[in-house]
């Protein structure tokens, strides 16, 4: 398990300079979109949530490091500020909508991101429908590789941050009050103001993933946050596997390569002009099927099951704890 | 393991226009092993929740040490030293034994999702410490094989002691028991007995709500006997067994 998160570590590092500018572009978007479903993937996996909305915190990152930046801010600070301003707006968000449950949630935040778009889309300050134009890059990146390492230390901070939280007594607390809010409520957690922590954690992810997104591409559209991104973190994180580390991982990298590629496939000369856009739904739709009849917990659970079917117990937390102690 | 005092006074609640618990008075001194029995549908569970905080009184006040409680949120109740073991055996599925139990120890320690997401020193300190805790809880209810087993694979009866393992782990002043030894076997609830009796020797507060008569009659330092709703009887083992008002109703439930 240490060499394949080894080799993942060299091959990822090592391929920016190799990749053409095209392919570049395609490292950065799936790194981000890794980002905001790591974000996903801990608040349904971990706290039994559901958001149809995480494109919102996504571009409330991306249009506060834009506007700040617009405005005179330093790129950095505007870069810290995305993922607070996320997290503050999740959590303001969040105190009404988290007395919500299951699907009346999943629709709750589904309906913030369309108040948010049209918000966005009549706010002059904002750009307008016409987009946020004139952002400056990140001090001192100019070229784009530079960005693919920003998004690899980003992805790698987020990954690290959801492997301890969950690890510590608040995942446990969280984990915990999924399968049994009463119990957990009467051994002391306060199971609300949990939720609303992870919440807004998830929202921190996706706002320092826009912010990111922001100074990369210098332009911010509403049309770049539409809903169905949204429903793409989601699918991601359940393709890649609730309730794992690398499950967003690999869910965003199945996802953005197989949608790239059948966007090739669907703009090849001869083929029609709706070819593009059938076969990235369609592309949706079957593999969500097939996700969910062969291997409903996603693809990394399913892997590590089958490659260890045997050492079960020595997989969980609490085994890797008493090592530790040992 | 000093125990906390529990006073409730009038304490009523109704579901729909009924009373399930009417106008209850009940006072257990620190260290008392109090049982509350009664037929089905006599109150006891709803007087359980009362006190745990699954559910607010519509009249009355339930205090620890003088403490009003009854408002409080299940989650603070347990702060001030409040553990609960359900009748059904709420287990955390997909945590392993141990991490079922550490989540029991959750008010007893403060390290928060800053210290865990950093690692700082608090988080480890109270890992440590709540793990060494958490197995010697494991070891004295007889799971200590068990803590790296998934908890949903335990048999029943290893996961209703799960739960009591949890709630000793949080190292309560009261401990409250929803029919503790109901489905288990015969060895399994001399356990239990055992059990209970070291932890009443301990100090520790215990109410312990049962159907079973026989089981709580040489337990208990005081029985309170519940019949619709109300307390028809309160008072040492022989006392209460010899009372003419509990025979009844406990005839009148099985005939």
């Amino acid at each position: 398990m240490k060499y394949l998160l080894l080799a993942v570590v060299v091959v990822t590092l090592a391929l920016p300079p190799l990749l053409p500018e095209k392919q570049l572009a395609v490292y950065i978007l799936l790194g981000l979109a890794a980002t905001v479903t790591a974000g996903v993937s801990l608040l349904m996996g971990y706290a039994g949530q559901v958001s149809l909305g995480q494109a919102a915190f996504y571009a409330i990152g991306a249009y506060a490091a834009g506007l700040l930046s617009v405005h005179g801010v330093p790129s950095l600070i505007g870069l810290l500020l995305a993922p607070v301003i996320a997290a503050v707006a999740a959590v303001l968000l969040g105190a009404p909508l988290l007395r919500l449950r299951g699907h009346h949630l999943a629709f709750a935040t589904l309906a913030v991101q369309l108040i948010l778009l049209s918000l966005l889309g009549q706010g002059t300050w904002a750009g307008g429908a016409i987009g946020l134009q004139g952002i400056p890059r990140l001090s001192g990146l100019k070229d784009d590789i530079g960005y693919a390492y920003v998004v690899w230390a980003v992805l790698a901070i987020v990954l690290l941050i959801s492997r301890n939280v969950v690890a510590s007594r608040a995942g446990r607390a969280l984990r915990a009050a999924a399968t049994s809010e009463t119990a957990a409520a009467a051994s002391g957690v306060p199971v609300g103001g949990y939720r609303l922590a992870v919440f807004a954690l998830s929202a921190a992810f996706a706002g320092l993933a826009g912010g990111v997104y922001a100074f990369y591409l210098g332009y911010l559209a509403p049309g770049s946050f539409p809903v169905l991104l949204s429903i793409e973190f989601v699918v991601m994180a359940v393709v890649g596997g609730l309730g794992t580390i690398a499950g967003p991982v690999v869910g965003a990298a199945v996802i953005v390569l197989l949608v790239q590629f059948l966007n090739e496939l669907g703009t090849q000369p001869g083929m029609p002009s709706y070819a593009p856009s059938v076969l990235s739904y369609a592309v949706y739709a079957l593999l969500l099927i097939v996700a969910v009849r062969y291997m409903p917990k996603g693809i990394v659970p399913t892997a590590r099951r089958l490659a260890s079917r045997s050492s079960r117990a020595a997989a969980s937390p609490s085994a890797e704890l008493l090592e530790e102690r040992a | 393991m000093a125990g906390a005092a529990l006073a409730v006074t009038g304490a009523s609640r109704a579901f729909g226009g009924v009373y399930a618990v009417r106008d209850v008075d009940l006072h257990v001194a620190p260290g008392e092993l109090r049982a509350v029995i009664g037929p089905n549908g006599a109150g006891k569970s709803t007087l359980f929740a009362l006190i745990g905080g699954q559910l607010a009184p519509d009249a009355g006040s339930v205090e620890l040490d003088g403490v009003r409680i009854d408002r409080l949120a299940a989650h603070r109740r347990s702060r001030l030293g409040v553990a609960v073991v359900f009748q059904a055996a709420r287990i955390f599925h997909g945590l392993t034994a141990l991490e079922n139990v550490m989540v029991g120890a959750h008010s007893a320690t403060r390290a928060g999702f800053v210290a865990g997401a950093l690692r700082l020193p608090a988080h480890h300190r109270a890992e440590r410490e709540i793990q060494a805790r958490a197995l010697e809880c494991l070891a004295l209810t007889g799971l200590a094989d068990w803590a790296c087993r998934p908890a949903e694979d335990l048999p029943l009866g290893q996961q209703r002691a799960l739960q009591l393992a949890r709630a000793l782990c949080g190292e309560p002043r009261l401990l409250l028991l929803d029919e503790p030894a109901s489905g288990l076997r015969a060895g399994e609830r001399e356990h239990l007995a055992e059990l209970l009796a070291s932890l009443r020797r301990s100090g520790l507060t215990m109410l312990l709500v049962e159907h079973d008569v026989a089981f709580v009659m040489r337990l208990a330092d005081q029985i309170t006997v519940l019949d619709l709703g109300r307390v028809i009887a309160a008072g040492p083992p022989a006392e209460v067994r010899a009372n003419p008002e509990v025979i009844a109703a406990y005839l009148g439930a099985s005939a």
